[in-house]
């Protein structure tokens, strides 16, 4: 309970809005193919690229598949995404990175060295690079950024563990002899998996929108599975004559992205000193009334 | 000039200063009054957070990004009233009229420019010099601040110089434009104890040659006793003793500023004797409190001390005021105030 | 001083060789034949005696160390090998593309330099008021937008709806504002919180009261006092960006029918034609190394306590 207490007073402090819209996002993520109202693969050429109308309530692509069951589903391809994604390189980034903090020396040396080189590349190209060797297709699209993804979670886990393994009673831990089995599994690898765990809600939003930028591409999610960089892909040559079928997956995917950029933010975020608001102005002013001028 | 006697250059009458921030209202100045002349340093002391730094510097503006401030009573600066200035007429004060020099001469001098530009800028705006006739005053204000080797010292960046000789760039960027009045905030706290002397000692010299007024913040009566004229003691965001130097440091009234001058180490204590503190600590700042703050501390509070406010009284030795009616006779145990 | 850049040099150089290392690692550590691969490519129905002449060709029966050490030799006098594909020289491609790219990065850049100046002094200008809040509002949205869907939303703005410019290919100025506008964007955000934070941080320190001690404005404390103290930050958020907007061409590049260097990588990815990858992959890498170097040398040089450090 306590621990719940914690977790919500922890949220409360939060932006809302970042909260609502990865809120929205991972509720469609988790629920959206009950709560589409259609299959979002029927497809419907007779009814094609309709607008918005009671039946389909943002209408139709160019497949005649209800839009807003798409849009829905996405949401679900890209959370399952974007969590498989972050579970393996978290995974592999905290590992690397635990060990080169607890051992040191030359194992840490050379560990950081390849960190090094793959902080070096943007996530985006080395995703791409190894798609490019290994082929399109969903595995290998969540492999090639989980590639692209460790040395950051591995840069960060090694800070961490450095500093857990650097206090006064981890150094007594060892002197006393304790299994450095225990010392590495009881004491150093939980605190920097609460550090790691806060620094991937921060990257959650790059992740969705490499996903998405890889299907725009073609080399992420391949169709009929909806998508919101490929609903928009699929879309283009219609810009023309049916700008909604862009803008709707675009303002989704922009929407989540907002969400994680705001919540990382604010989590990051170093507190500087900001101005009044008006009403916080005011409320003191009245305080200051009570007091009687002595 | 002939004014100087009739009029002070300084009047602060029943300033009260409010500050809000997002957490909290407090009202860290209560009511203090005093004044200064030209040609007179005036010593307030008191410990940190006492209220002797927003005292001086809120009413000019001089407050980080997040505070309001609210003012009551007033400030006469030479013939006007500092409280009902707006922010354009204060910045044309600021630096002008009134130098300032802080604490930390560090972290006060821009680390990213030349201690040349940060001189001369003060010079340029308040003197409507040029860039050239402003270098060649910067190069005397350096030489009047007692600086070796002015002309390569342009060139320099603050991390380049010692805390001494950063506190000297310090005073000449702060009597760049002759002000009447210099208000020093701890000026020689940060630094080395031999340099401390130094520059008392230059502030002294630049006061005679501008005759300016000085308003030194500090929190040691040893600098009291070395510097000022006049002495201001401040407890809780109130005045508790105020006089001419000689006599308060002499024969102090209030059971603070006796405290205070009990903690100066003597030279007739012995090493390893016991340190003569002031036992407690100052209370932390908030709304204004019926009754005398120092109360807690005091060997002789009384019933009375906790429930009432005690006012500035006259002293067996004026101009001596002191706000201990305990001490001075006027209120006593168990009988009617 | 010196000794600082040197070393930076020194370990630009070593990661520059663990880069290429790796760059050439993954190409053989692709699964499946590359020569029986490319057979096929070039004729459906290849034989084992082609397979092994390609092999022979491309030198791909030589031991590995032999095989990067001609990879690299070739990388230096820019011979990078024929695509898999076309056959075409892949180094001629480059020297070909890599104007284009530069003119999109260079415009872009420029854009952004701007935009993030502009905004990002609006805001620290009035603090918490209008201009604040818009141009947070701005940057957040500018970070957080798929430049694939910006860049369509402009090309629908601009080209289809108002007619103005034209909606893809390089001829002249006009074409080159949409690309340009749309690969500045996630800079121009990023910068923009940069030097706002920046500045904001800067004003809340005491050589920012000095200056308002001594009869300084804001305004000229935020040029004065607070810009010469951002500055490293920010050329350092600006190395950063330019490796952004290498990325941004793979995307914008395509949209916008451009053939840069961004397109080709792509080009390579999709129809698997390693030399291409890899011919890129190096190329990138190249340039983001010397992009870090040029901008660490630059931090120190903007950083008085560095740049005056003696020995």
């Amino acid at each position: 309970m306590r621990i719940l207490r914690e977790i919500l007073s922890y949220l409360a402090e939060l932006p809302k809005l970042a909260l609502f819209a990865v809120g929205v996002f991972i509720f469609l993520g988790a629920l959206g193919p009950w709560i589409a109202p259609y299959d979002p693969n029927i497809q419907d050429l007779l009814s094609a690229n309709q607008g918005p109308s009671g039946v389909h309530w943002f209408g139709t692509d160019h497949l005649g598949r209800d839009s807003l069951s798409r849009l829905i589903v996405s949401a679900r391809t890209s959370v399952v995404g974007m969590v498989l994604v972050l579970f393996i390189a978290l995974s592999v980034g905290v590992t690397i990175g635990t060990i080169a903090g607890y051992k040191r020396g030359w194992v840490e040396e050379i560990l950081m060295r390849i960190v090094d080189v793959g902080l070096a590349m943007p996530s985006l190209i080395v995703a791409l690079a190894v798609i490019g060797i290994l082929g399109t297709g969903y595995w290998n699209m969540i492999l090639a950024m989980a590639l692209a993804w460790w040395p950051g979670s591995a840069r960060i886990s090694r800070a961490v563990a450095v500093n857990v393994m650097n206090r006064p009673h981890m150094e007594s831990l060892r002197v006393l002899g304790a299994n450095p089995f225990r010392i590495y599994f009881m004491h150093l690898l939980p605190s920097t998996l609460g550090a790691v765990l806060v620094y991937a809600t921060a990257d959650a939003g790059a992740v969705a929108l490499s996903i998405a930028t890889l299907s725009f591409l073609g080399l992420g999610i391949q169709p009929p599975t909806p998508e919101w960089g490929q609903m928009l892909v699929d879309a283009l040559p219609l810009l023309e004559w049916s700008p909604r079928q862009v803008i709707l997956p675009g303002l989704a995917l922009t929407g989540a992205v907002v969400g994680f950029n705001l919540l990382g933010e604010a989590i990051a975020l170093k507190r500087v000193p900001t101005l009044l608001s008006s009403s916080v102005l005011k409320q003191r002013r009245a305080t200051a009334l009570l007091w009687k001028r002595s | 000039m002939n004014s100087m006697t009739a009029i002070p250059l300084l009047q602060v009458k029943d300033l009260t200063i409010d500050l809000f921030t997002e957490h909290a209202a407090v009202r860290p100045v209560d009511g203090v009054s005093y004044d200064v002349s030209q040609g007179e340093t005036l010593a307030i002391v008191g410990e940190s957070g006492s209220g002797k730094t927003v005292l001086n510097f809120a009413p000019l503006g001089l407050m980080p990004t997040g505070v309001s401030v609210q003012t009551g009573g007033q400030i006469i600066f030479d013939g006007q009233d500092i409280t009902k200035l707006s922010e354009r007429q204060l910045r044309s004060i600021r630096g002008k009229s009134i130098g300032f020099i802080f604490q930390d001469p560090m972290s006060a001098l821009n680390p990213a420019r030349r201690i040349g530009r940060q001189i001369a800028e003060t010079v340029e705006l308040h003197l409507g010099l040029s860039a050239t006739q402003a270098e060649s005053r910067t190069l005397e204000l350096l030489k009047l601040v007692g600086m070796s080797d002015p002309e390569s010292r342009l060139q320099q960046y603050p991390h380049e110089l010692s805390g001494g000789l950063r506190q000297r760039v310090m005073i000449s960027i702060a009597i760049a434009a002759e002000p009447k009045l210099l208000i020093a905030d701890e000026p020689t706290t940060a630094l080395d104890v031999t340099i401390q002397a130094q520059i008392l000692q230059l502030l002294k010299e630049i006061q005679s040659r501008l005759h300016m007024a000085i308003v030194l913040i500090t929190h040691d009566m040893g600098v009291v006793a070395a510097t000022a004229s006049k002495v201001a003691v401040m407890y809780a965001g109130r005045i508790v003793e105020q006089g001419p130097v000689h006599q308060v440091l002499v024969r102090p009234w209030h059971p603070y500023t006796t405290g205070l001058i009990d903690a100066i180490p003597r030279a007739e204590d012995m090493p390893g004797s016991l340190f003569r503190g002031l036992p407690g600590a100052p209370p932390i700042l908030g709304g204004p409190v019926e009754a005398c703050a120092f109360n807690p501390r005091c060997a002789y509070a009384i019933e009375t001390c906790r429930n009432r406010r005690p006012p500035l009284l006259a002293t067996p030795t004026p101009p001596v005021i002191a706000a201990c009616p305990v001490v001075l006779g006027q209120w006593q145990e168990g009988g009617a105030p | 001083m010196l000794s600082l850049i040197f070393r930076r040099l020194r370990n630009s150089i070593v990661l520059l060789v663990l880069a290429s290392l790796l760059c050439f690692a993954l190409v053989v550590s692709a699964p499946g034949n590359v020569a029986q691969l490319i057979a096929e490519l070039r004729s459906p129905n290849a034989t084992m005696e082609d397979v092994r002449r390609i092999e022979e060709e491309l030198g791909l029966n030589k031991p590995i160390i032999e095989r990067y050490w001609d990879w690299l030799e070739g990388a230096f006098t820019g011979d990078f090998g024929v695509s898999y594909r076309t056959g075409d020289d892949v180094g001629a491609s480059l020297a070909k593309r890599i104007g284009v790219t530069g003119t999109l990065i260079a415009g872009g850049g420029a854009v952004a330099l701007v935009l993030s100046t502009l905004f990002g002094f609006a805001g620290a200008m009035w603090p918490g008021r209008w201009p604040d809040h818009l141009t947070r509002g701005a940057a957040l949205l500018g970070a957080s937008t798929p430049s694939f869907f910006v860049g369509a939303m402009l090309i629908y703005g601009f080209a289809v709806a108002l007619g103005w410019l034209p909606s893809f290919g390089k001829a002249g100025p006009a074409s080159w504002i949409l690309p340009c506008l749309t690969i500045s964007l996630l800079p121009s955000a990023v910068l923009s919180r940069v030097i706002r934070v920046g500045l904001e941080e800067a004003m809340a320190r005491p050589y920012a009261l000095t200056a308002t001690a001594k009869g300084f404005g804001r305004r000229a404390i935020l040029f004065r006092d607070a810009l010469p103290n951002v500055i490293p930050t920010y050329i350092n958020a600006l190395g950063t960006q330019v490796g952004a907007m290498v990325v941004g061409s793979i995307v914008v590049e395509p949209l916008f029918a451009w053939h840069g260097l961004g397109h080709y990588f792509l080009m390579g990815v999709q129809f698997r034609d390693f030399t291409l990858v890899q011919a890129c992959l190096l190329l990138f890498i190249v340039f983001f190394i010397t992009t870090n170097l040029i901008v660490d040398v630059g931090m120190l040089f903007s950083d008085p306590k560095l740049r005056r450090q003696k020995n």
